[in-house]
C-alpha cells in the first residue's frame, strides 16, 4: 500500500503568476515523457523484474516520480491560481477553461490528454529498462527545454532539481541494465536465485567509509 | 535561517574530514538533488538554486527533508548494492536522524504523517493543517 506524506520533496514557493509557463510545464505532469507516465510505467513494470534488485528499484524510484507528479501538480496550480478570466483567454487557455476551469488535467503542451500508451511493458527485463533509461533521458532534455522557457528562479531552481532527478535515475537504470545484460550473457536466462548471488561490488576495503560512518555513529548514538 | 542544517550536525558527521569521498553533505544533496558526487551534472550555467528558510519552521522542514533525502539517494544505491554494509550503515545513520527530526517538527508544527503521534488530542490537525501546495509552510 502507499501512504501520504504531508510535505513536498523539494520546496516550491512559487509566487507570480505565468499562465503561458503552466501550460508548458503541464507536459511533465501529462506528457508522453512526464512524471504520472514515468510513475505508472515503473510501478507496473516491477511486478515482474527478475529478481529483488530490479523489483526494489522500480518500486522507490516510481514511488519517487509520484512525489514528483505532485510538485509539478503543485507548480502549475501556484502558477495558476491567481489568474483572472481575462488573463486565461489572452494565454490561450480559455479551452482549458471551458472544460477543467481552474483544476488540474493532466495533458501535454499541446493539450492532448493523457494516455497509458505513453509507456510499455514487454516483460522483459532488457527490454523493460532500456525503456526506463529512455524514458529519464527525454525527461531530462524536456526539462532542459522548460528552463530554457522561463526567467523565474522560483520556477528555475525546481526545475533544475528535478532534471538532476532524471540523471541519478537514468544511472540507477542503467547500472541495472547492465546487470541483467551480463546475466543474460552468461546465458542465465532463469535468473535463478538472483537476489542472493550478489554483484561483486565491496566497499570494506574503503576506509574512509568505514571512518566516516564511525564518525557518524558516535553522533547518531 | 539560511543555514538550515546546524553547524553543530556538520561539525558531528564530519563530512567534511573525507574530501576524497563521493558523496555530498546532505544539505549540498539536497540543493543539487543527488547525493553521489559523482551524478551530478550542471545544465549550462545554471547552478543549483539556494534554499533560503523564511522561518523556523521552514528551517526545520528543510533540515529533515534534506536528511530524508539523503537516506533515500542511499536507498536507491542499496536497492543495487544490498550487501555493501557501510552504505547500509550509513542510510541507517539518516534513517534514524530523519525520523527524530521528523518527530520534532511534527510535535511542533503538526503531522506530516497519518499515524504521527502528534495526532493524539482533540484537533485533527491532519485534515485542518494547510496543504503542500498552498505553499503556507512547504
Amino acid at each position: 500500500m502507499f501512504s501520504y506524506n504531508k510535505r513536498l520533496q523539494y520546496p516550491l514557493n512559487i509566487t507570480k503568476k505565468d499562465l503561458r509557463m503552466a501550460k508548458y510545464l503541464v507536459t511533465q505532469y501529462g506528457g508522453s515523457n512526464g512524471e504520472l507516465g514515468a510513475a505508472l510505467r515503473y510501478l507496473n513494470q516491477r511486478l515482474t523484474m527478475p529478481d529483488d534488485k530490479g523489483k526494489a528499484l522500480l518500486t522507490d524510484i516510481g514511488t519517487e516520480e509520484l512525489a514528483h507528479v505532485e510538485m509539478l501538480e503543485t507548480m502549475i496550480y501556484q502558477l495558476m491560481k491567481d489568474a483572472t478570466l481575462e488573463e486565461i483567454k489572452e494565454a490561450g487557455l480559455d479551452a482549458h477553461y471551458a472544460e477543467h476551469a481552474k483544476a488540474l488535467f493532466p495533458t501535454d503542451a499541446s493539450g492532448v490528454p493523457f494516455t497509458t500508451s505513453y509507456f510499455a511493458t514487454t516483460g522483459d527485463p532488457l527490454a523493460d529498462i532500456s525503456e526506463d533509461m529512455a524514458a529519464e533521458q527525454k525527461a531530462r532534455a524536456v526539462y532542459e527545454n522548460l528552463i530554457d522557457l522561463t526567467d523565474d528562479p522560483d520556477v528555475i531552481g525546481p526545475l533544475l532539481w528535478l532534471r538532476q532527478r532524471e540523471i541519478v535515475h537514468y544511472a540507477r537504470f542503467k547500472e541495472l541494465f547492465e546487470y541483467y545484460e551480463k546475466k543474460l550473457r552468461n546465458g542465465n536466462n532463469e535468473f535463478a536465485d538472483k537476489a542472493k548471488q550478489t554483484f561483486k561490488y565491496n566497499n570494506d576495503d574503503d576506509i574512509m567509509l568505514q571512518q566516516l560512518h564511525l564518525d557518524n555513529n558516535e553522533f547518531f548514538m | 535561517m539560511n543555514n538550515y542544517i546546524s553547524y553543530d550536525w556538520y561539525r558531528n558527521a564530519k563530512m567534511n574530514s573525507f574530501p576524497n569521498m563521493n558523496l555530498l553533505a546532505p544539505k549540498e544533496s539536497y540543493e543539487k538533488g543527488n547525493l553521489f558526487k559523482d551524478l551530478y551534472s550542471q545544465y549550462k550555467n545554471y547552478r543549483p538554486a539556494t534554499l533560503k528558510p523564511r522561518n523556523e519552521q521552514e528551517s526545520k522542514l528543510y533540515e529533515l527533508s534534506a536528511i530524508a533525502f539523503a537516506a533515500h539517494e542511499l536507498n536507491l544505491y542499496l536497492d543495487l548494492h544490498p550487501e555493501d554494509q557501510s552504505m547500509l550503515a550509513l542510510f541507517n545513520d539518516y534513517r534514524r536522524k530523519s525520523n527524530e527530526l521528523t518527530r520534532e517538527y511534527e510535535e511542533k508544527y503538526g503531522p506530516l504523517n497519518i499515524s504521527s503521534n502528534s495526532l493524539d488530542g482533540n484537533n485533527f490537525t491532519w485534515a485542518t493543517d494547510p496543504w503542500p501546495w498552498e505553499g503556507k509552510n512547504v
